[in-house]
């Protein structure tokens, strides 16, 4: 029993530091856990899958010129994030998608730091748009939008410091969709 | 102080071991014996003489901004063809996206996959570092007809195909595939 005591006071601090690290970790990143949505795949009629990391974002960030000013404008836009994920499914009818299914985004977004910041509900057509924001002190780590629509269900993820206006200017590159969001309204810009 | 040091070392091959066994593939080879495994076809090489006069296409031209340059480096393209043949995943399309995944070591990166299970028209863009360059894979498969190409770009390159990711395949694919009329 003694021996046992004193193994696990050896291994005490190697568990300590591996549940640290995955707290840190779990609790700090706004990075959302997506994969288990591939399962849609197979049902779906059209499945689109994005994933620009932080070390693609960071190397390629820095050959968008100054000169051009497009360029530049991208290049202050992505200079600080850390990431870009998007999962889109588009079904031929409706329903064919079950909110238990989509349930380990959504629980994802209950909880560990993030905060609902728009929520639109239509309905007469089913849509549901709703948008995440995490903040780690005055910084925001991350953004989410969720767009639950009879037929349809996307996520985008973006890692890093990005507000809803810098999120409206990103639609349409970078494999983020047009999400039709709301206009951001000034007091809510951080 | 033997059984920490045993435990240890078992984290240390659980950690790395996987991805060193797996380091040798070359990426190329492992996706093409998994198209043809899953799908029971037989790709066919172009040869060499038949891509010397591979040119620009549209879509290339148009990433680039009018003037064409070439987005592969020169010499850098291997490409694979299955022609004329039946590609049914028989709904279990996420299970042939699964096999590819798992076919390509940790050094790749997974950027943009779009499935169509209907028409079975399905592409995917890996992409892993290569010193100053980056290695581009793409897969595209369609209901009679797939490809495999795989070609090293500059940066520069890349950062340009990244603004549209949804192109960046289509692009590389024509470049490799095709001449102009």
């Amino acid at each position: 029993m003694k021996a046992l005591f004193r193994t696990f006071l050896r291994l005490a601090p190697l568990f300590l530091f591996v549940v640290t690290a995955h707290v840190v970790t779990t609790a700090q990143t706004a990075k959302l856990q997506l994969d288990q949505l591939d399962v849609l795949a197979n049902r779906a009629s059209e499945t689109v899958d994005v994933k620009l990391d932080e070390h693609l974002m960071q190397t390629t960030a820095k050959f968008f010129s100054g000169k051009d000013t497009d360029d530049a404008e991208i290049r202050d836009l992505i200079k600080n994030v850390k990431g870009i994920y998007v999962k889109s499914f588009t079904f031929e009818k409706e329903n064919e998608y079950l909110p238990a299914e989509v349930d380990s985004v959504m629980s994802q977004l209950r909880g560990g730091g993030w905060n609902k910041i728009v929520g639109v509900t239509s309905k007469k057509d089913g849509d549901n748009v709703e948008v995440y924001l995490m903040s780690i002190g005055d910084q925001i780590a991350g953004l989410a939008v969720v767009c639950a629509e009879p037929k349809e269900f996307t996520v985008v993820n973006i890692v890093g410091p990005i507000n809803l206006e810098k999120l409206t200017q990103l639609e349409g590159s970078f494999g983020v969709p047009n999400l039709n969001l709301p206009p951001p309204k000034p007091k809510s810009e951080r | 102080m033997a059984k920490i040091l045993r435990l240890g070392a078992a984290i240390v091959l659980a950690v790395f071991m996987p991805s060193a066994v797996r380091a040798d593939r070359d990426g190329f080879n492992e996706t093409v014996r998994v198209i043809e495994q899953f799908y029971h076809v037989k790709h066919q090489n172009i040869p060499v003489l038949a891509r010397a006069g591979v040119k620009a296409t549209r879509t290339a031209a148009k990433i680039r901004g009018g003037d064409y340059k070439r987005l592969a480096e020169v010499g850098s393209v291997r490409v694979a063809f299955f022609e004329d043949q039946t590609f049914d995943s028989h709904g279990e399309i996420a299970s042939f996206k699964a096999a590819i995944q798992h076919a390509l070591n940790a050094e790749w990166s997974g950027l943009v996959q779009t499935l169509a299970p209907k028409t079975e028209e399905q592409t995917y863009v890996y992409v892993r570092d290569a010193g100053k360059h980056f290695h581009v894979l793409i897969v595209t498969i369609e209901k009679h007809e797939a490809t495999v190409v795989q070609a090293t770009v500059a940066p520069d390159i890349l950062a340009q195909l990244l603004k549209n990711p949804d192109e960046m395949g289509k692009a590389l694919t024509d470049e490799a595939t095709l001449s102009d009329p």
